[in-house]
């Protein structure tokens, strides 16, 4: 590397015309980046919910069987899954350039997500109603924050899905658009596994 | 599910009154003149000399990495020297307020502090050194050489670069209005709990530490995606992975810290917000709260931060050493090794922040050992810079001494570190001052590869020469400021004395105390040289060439001094690690393309800077429970974000006899320049 | 040479400096504290062995290859397999060793059950002593004495002490030094510490974990006695006229600042105090200092009490 001799003929030291990276997959590396630190996030709120889900941690109050029926939970999770489901077969028809076939799979889609955040708003306003919020014990606040934070997650989704709803028409499937699409495809898919893991870590193993 | 708080609240105004603003207080009145008269010395050449549109065309709305760096750079300056006044302020306290029979003024009755404002200004130098100075500049560093490293003409996501840097500054300025309207924390920097709760913290304090921390960490965590994505995706042609120099090694090593560690520190301040906003009950030490799991989840995060932190040290270290000992680096495989081997054990270490929590004997083992594994690759570090140093032609610039210095620190620090890490020391000087003499060397390491890469950087970035003969006394009087300061800290944790104590109860302390008060007025003076640095580098403004350093190794000095904003005006072809050195070696440093070419290049925009402001809006209104301002603010990002969104953003192209020109005459190109208007591309024309 | 001398000129000082007998954890007075201060001599005597060559090999390089001296240059010194099994190899079998010392003394000074004090425990009835702290007070209890005492513990020498503790407020962190390793205390909860009674003496403990306001008065007597002058310390408690029953204790664990840590007694501690204070907490009773009190905490000006109006969200 330090030599002193000549280098041999054809040292190329710059590159015209470098065409760069690629836009889309760029985005995508950065959202998948983005999906990790979420996840870290949920990791977090799980290892909360770990610690308090314990007789101490409920003060008195519900346990975990009390407050998260798997059958109930099992219609959140088809709905979820379908929206997943859905909007993913809306990935199809963007091969083919087909707006209209896009557009109505995401309509589906926001339409199963309402459904889900329904169950759930139901089931959190229930909680409240009996006196059992997020203030009456710590076990209470992990629940509520965590499924909340995952509601919370899957109502910016629904946003998102509006605003593509809008731009699909008015720009067409240009780059921004495409990337945009194939995130919320991850953002989405990251979401349902969330849920099927807290389906899992607390409504199912809770409520045994 | 609101829970009751003390004192007033209206719905126009919150928790807000005329009490906040302390107009009693003399320190504060005497800070908000100082600070009044320093923003009217950069306000009123503003407006005389009519630059206000040109800071925001070029600067408030600028995308380009280097100039954000700088942004961030000065940002984490102006905070380093608000964090340097906290401190002078907590040794001074300290200094006085000896034994019983010790004098009281300013209403206190001993020292100048009551213990209400003494815990606040120790709460917010914690704070604010390691949040808000430290992470802006280490950050500001990273954005200004890594594109420039690699080759690339800007980030992989310019847009969210620029949205980064003024999350962080709402973060800062909250930070700072903390100190005029209503207070800081005054439950120390990492938020000790259950004090952090309602009962005990009913002000706004902790309130203004949880958001200033909140907002500023999201646009933490922004930045580090953008640095993986640029490493990753934007390296020049033939630059491949064992080719990249240490300093984009440990950028990448250290964002991917930073990205997986902040979210869990924005969960545990979100669940504490719950605790405070709600009355959720996770960390209250009643109705099963779990007070333990808050200083799990802080240090879950704490630990990886302060890697996040000394990485990007031990890169600056790692460019400087070899390049003024006209040396590779010795051992660069193993370097590279010993940063993720570093990286990925210090995850695993989080606990030897509280051994003194009773976890038990097998757990505290546990950690002892992790912690003492983690000193192995950081020894491997300290061996090889002496190694590249062996046989090398040494010399002493202001970055290579403040790198040895850095060098020196760590040795010192790592010894400490190494005490602490065996739980039966631990039990005798946790929470003491010995404590915060180890993490002072650290921190210090980490001031010192600042000022190394500030003046090893400097030239390359601005053009003009760092005044030496100012940055050798600064050099000198601050290595011998924190020799006298920390050294008998060390002693005084050997005498037994605890931190965060407002009131010294044993007289037997006053000896080292005045010691370290003397090491004050030391750094007082070397601030004034740092200054009068600033001072004669910008009267004088020595030009220099591209190669300020004659030995630099790395791609960033292939570029002119300064850097012209479109960094490269032909993408280099990298041949070799230490591309430069490469090049010198074969006679081919000064090679210019032979033609220039069409470059294409992002357009600046106002969204980040209005989605900054906002977010202060929105984290004042959090603060003092003013509703409709925080609902408005945050409505008013997510419309920002999505109004941007139907931005076509496809950037302008400069076309090469533009190039061509401002290669001629680089101050057209350079960072003060102010471009002209340039033309946007329309669809049709990016295609 | 510069870097040289000045650090000649510091070490010099340091030294100097270290003849003062305050030093504290340098005299450590019973066994406990005997295994710690062994513990940091033996660390720091044992990362010397890596520190202090490193420091004086960078000092070398620094003096031989600076421009100009004429020493060999050898730029292609980059990498050498020795150099690196030696640099991975040597701290890895010192960090072993050292963890090894560490697993060890963590169960000889464990607060919990200090193996180092397992004879003496055999040996003699260890005495037990409940520890409340409160915002800003440290409280005492001895359960088989009956008494209890404000920032002020007495032992008779020659007998292992046994803690328990807890806060009714915030966390803290039991701390005497050259005697009892931390430990933290936290409300709801009960920890543990032990520490044998060896040399006579009177020690300042106090808490090592901020806690508010008031945290800079909180230091506690600490006295080990003979055991004659143990017994008639706890008369002399037991004489007292102040019951310390739950109802009174609640009066008593009000935020309040006690300068000079002035020393009081109580007959009759309610022998389930401790627990009650542990459940207390557990069900949500705090005891919360306002922003008006923590404002005048030592503070010269307090004036008269502004009016902070109806509490509402």
């Amino acid at each position: 590397m330090a030599t002193q001799t000549p280098p041999s003929e054809g040292v190329v030291l710059f590159h015209p015309h470098f065409a760069g990276h690629d836009q889309i997959s760029a985005r995508t590396l950065g959202f998948w980046l983005y999906m990790l630190s979420d996840a870290l996030i949920f990791a977090a709120l799980f290892a909360a919910y770990g610690v308090l889900n314990n007789p101490m941690g409920a003060a008195g109050g519900p346990i975990a069987t009390q407050v998260a029926d798997p059958v109930e939970g099992f219609w959140q999770t088809c709905a979820v899954l379908g929206s997943v489901a859905t909007y993913s077969l809306g990935t199809v028809a963007l091969k083919s350039g087909n707006k209209g076939g896009v557009m109505f799979s995401i309509v589906l889609a926001i339409l199963l997500a309402f459904i889900f955040l329904g169950f759930e708003a139901h089931d959190l306003l229930d909680l409240l109603a009996k006196g059992d919020g997020p203030t009456r014990s710590g076990f209470l606040s992990a629940f509520f924050v965590l499924v909340a934070t995952h509601g919370l997650h899957m109502l910016f989704g629904i946003i998102w899905m509006l605003v593509m709803l809008v731009q699909i028409p008015l720009f067409g499937f240009n780059a921004n658009v495409v990337a945009r699409l194939l995130n919320l495809r991850m953002f989405w898919q990251f979401q349902a596994t969330i849920w099927v893991i807290l389906y899992v870590y607390v409504y199912m193993i809770g409520a045994f | 599910m609101q829970v009751a708080i003390e004192g007033p609240w209206s719905p126009l105004f919150g928790r807000l009154t005329l009490d906040a603003i302390p107009y009693d207080n003399p320190i504060i009145i005497g800070t908000f003149a100082f600070a009044a008269l320093a923003g009217l010395a950069v306000a009123v050449p503003v407006l005389y000399y009519n630059k206000l549109g040109y800071l925001w065309r070029e600067w408030l709305t600028s995308v380009d990495h280097k100039k954000i760096g700088v942004m961030y750079i000065i940002l984490g300056l102006v905070m380093l020297f608000r964090g340097f006044a906290d401190g002078m302020l907590i040794r001074t306290q300290q200094a006085i307020a000896v034994g019983p029979t010790s004098p009281g003024v300013l209403g206190a009755q001993h020292g100048f502090l009551p213990p209400f404002h003494y815990d606040q200004v120790y709460s917010a130098h914690g704070t604010i050194m390691i949040l808000f100075a430290a992470t802006p500049i280490l950050t500001g560093l990273t954005n200004v050489v890594v594109p420039l490293q690699i080759g690339a003409r800007d980030m992989a996501f310019p847009y969210m670069n620029a949205l980064s840097l003024w999350l962080t500054t709402a973060g800062a300025i909250l930070v700072m209005l903390s100190l005029f309207i209503g207070d800081f924390s005054a439950a120390g920097w990492v938020g000790l709990i259950p004090l952090t709760e309602l009962p005990y913290s009913p002000g706004v304090g902790v309130d203004y530490w949880m958001w200033a921390i909140q907002i500023s960490s999201i646009g933490t965590t922004l930045n580090a995606i953008n640095m993986i994505v640029t490493i990753i995706s934007m390296r020049a042609p033939g630059m491949g992975w064992f080719r990249l120099p240490v300093f984009t090694w440990t950028t990448l090593s250290t964002n991917i810290i930073g990205l997986t560690a902040f979210p869990v520190l924005g969960a545990a301040l979100a669940l504490l917000g719950a605790d405070r906003y709600f009355g959720a009950h996770f960390f209250t030490a009643g109705n099963g709260g779990n007070l333990m799991l808050y200083t799990n989840l802080f240090w879950i995060w704490g630990h990886p931060e302060v890697y996040f932190l000394v990485l990007p040290a031990f890169g600056i270290f790692s460019e400087i050493i070899p390049t003024f000992s006209e040396k590779p680096l010795f051992g660069y495989t193993t370097m590279v090794a010993a940063t993720f081997a570093i990286a990925g054990i210090s995850w695993t270490v989080w606990l030897h922040h509280f051994f003194t929590m009773a976890a038990g004997p097998d757990i505290n083992g546990f950690f002892s050992l992790a912690t003492m594994l983690v000193g192995i690759p950081t020894g491997v570090k300290v061996f090889n810079w002496a190694f590249t140093l062996y046989r090398g032609r040494l010399t002493f610039s202001v970055p290579m001494l403040w790198s040895l210095a850095g060098l020196f620190l760590l040795l010192l620090g790592g010894i400490t570190g190494m005490m602490l890490a065996i739980p039966s020391v631990n039990y005798t000087v946790h929470d003491s001052v010995f404590v915060i003499a180890h993490f002072h060397c650290m921190v210090l390491l980490i001031g010192a590869a600042i000022f190394a890469a500030v003046a090893y950087w400097w030239p390359k970035v601005f053009g003009f020469v760092l005044d030496e003969r100012n940055g050798l006394r600064f050099f000198w009087s601050f290595i011998l400021a924190t020799a006298v300061v920390f050294l008998a800290m060390f002693a005084l944790g050997f005498e037994g004395e605890t931190r965060r104590l407002d009131y010294i109860y044993d007289p037997a302390w006053r000896p080292m105390l005045l010691t370290e008060e003397t090491g004050m007025g030391i750094y007082c003076l070397s601030i004034f040289f740092f200054v009068r640095m600033i001072y004669v580098s910008l009267r004088d403004r020595i030009p220099v060439p591209a190669d300020p350093w004659a030995t630099s190794r790395t791609l960033e000095f292939l570029t002119a001094s300064p850097v012209p904003f479109y960094n490269f005006a032909v993408t280099p072809q990298v041949n070799a690690r230490d591309e430069l050195a490469w090049r010198r070696a074969h006679g081919l440093e000064r090679a210019q393309p032979q033609a220039f070419e069409v470059i294409h290049m992002p357009s600046n925009t106002g969204i980040p800077f209005i989605i900054g402001m906002l977010s202060l809006g929105f984290g004042f209104g959090m603060i003092w429970r003013i509703w409709w301002l925080a609902g408005f603010s945050l409505l008013g990002i997510i419309l920002a974000v999505i109004i941007r969104s139907f931005d076509k953003n496809l950037g302008y192209e400069l076309q090469p006899e533009e190039v061509a020109a401002m290669e001629h005459n680089l101050a057209t190109a350079g960072m003060f320049a102010e471009q002209p208007a340039r033309i946007q591309l329309t669809e049709a024309e990016a295609h | 040479m510069k870097i040289i001398s000045a650090l000649t000129w510091l070490l010099v000082l340091g030294l100097a400096s270290c003849a003062s007998g305050d030093y504290r954890l340098f005299h450590p007075v019973n066994l406990v504290a005997g295994v710690e201060w062994w513990s940091t001599l033996f660390e720091v005597g044992i990362m010397s062995l890596i520190i202090v060559p490193v420091a004086l090999l960078i000092v070398w390089c620094l003096w031989r290859y600076r421009k100009g001296a004429g020493a060999a240059y050898d730029p292609e010194f980059t990498h050498s397999l020795v150099l690196e099994i030696l640099v991975w190899g040597v701290p890895l079998i010192i960090v072993a060793i050292c963890g090894f010392v560490s697993i060890r003394t963590i169960h000889a000074v464990d607060p919990y059950s200090p193996g180092v004090l397992a004879k003496a425990e055999a040996a003699a009835a260890p005495i037990d002593i409940d520890v409340v702290t409160t915002d800003w007070q440290w409280l005492f209890i001895y359960p088989a004495q009956h008494v209890a005492s404000i920032d002020e513990m007495v032992v008779p020498q020659g007998r292992v002490v046994h803690l328990r503790l807890t806060s009714t407020s915030v966390t803290n962190d039991f701390y005497i030094p050259q005697i009892a390793p931390m430990i933290d205390i936290m409300p709801g909860m009960r920890t543990e510490d032990a520490f044998d009674a060896a040399k006579l003496g009177v020690f300042t403990g106090f808490s090592a974990d901020f806690s508010g306001a008031g945290f800079s008065w909180m230091q506690f007597a600490t006295r080990i006695v003979p055991p004659a002058d143990f017994s008639s310390w706890v008369a002399r408690a037991a004489a007292s006229p102040n019951a310390l029953s739950y109802g009174a204790f609640t009066k008593l664990a009000q935020p309040t600042v006690n300068e000079g840590a002035k020393i009081s007694y109580f007959s009759a501690p309610d022998p389930q105090l401790f627990d009650k204070v542990v459940m207390a907490a557990d069900s949500g009773v705090v005891y919360p200092v306002s922003n008006e009190l923590t404002r005048s905490v030592a503070n010269l000006e307090i004036g008269p009490a502004k009016p902070t109006g109806a509490a509402t969200k």
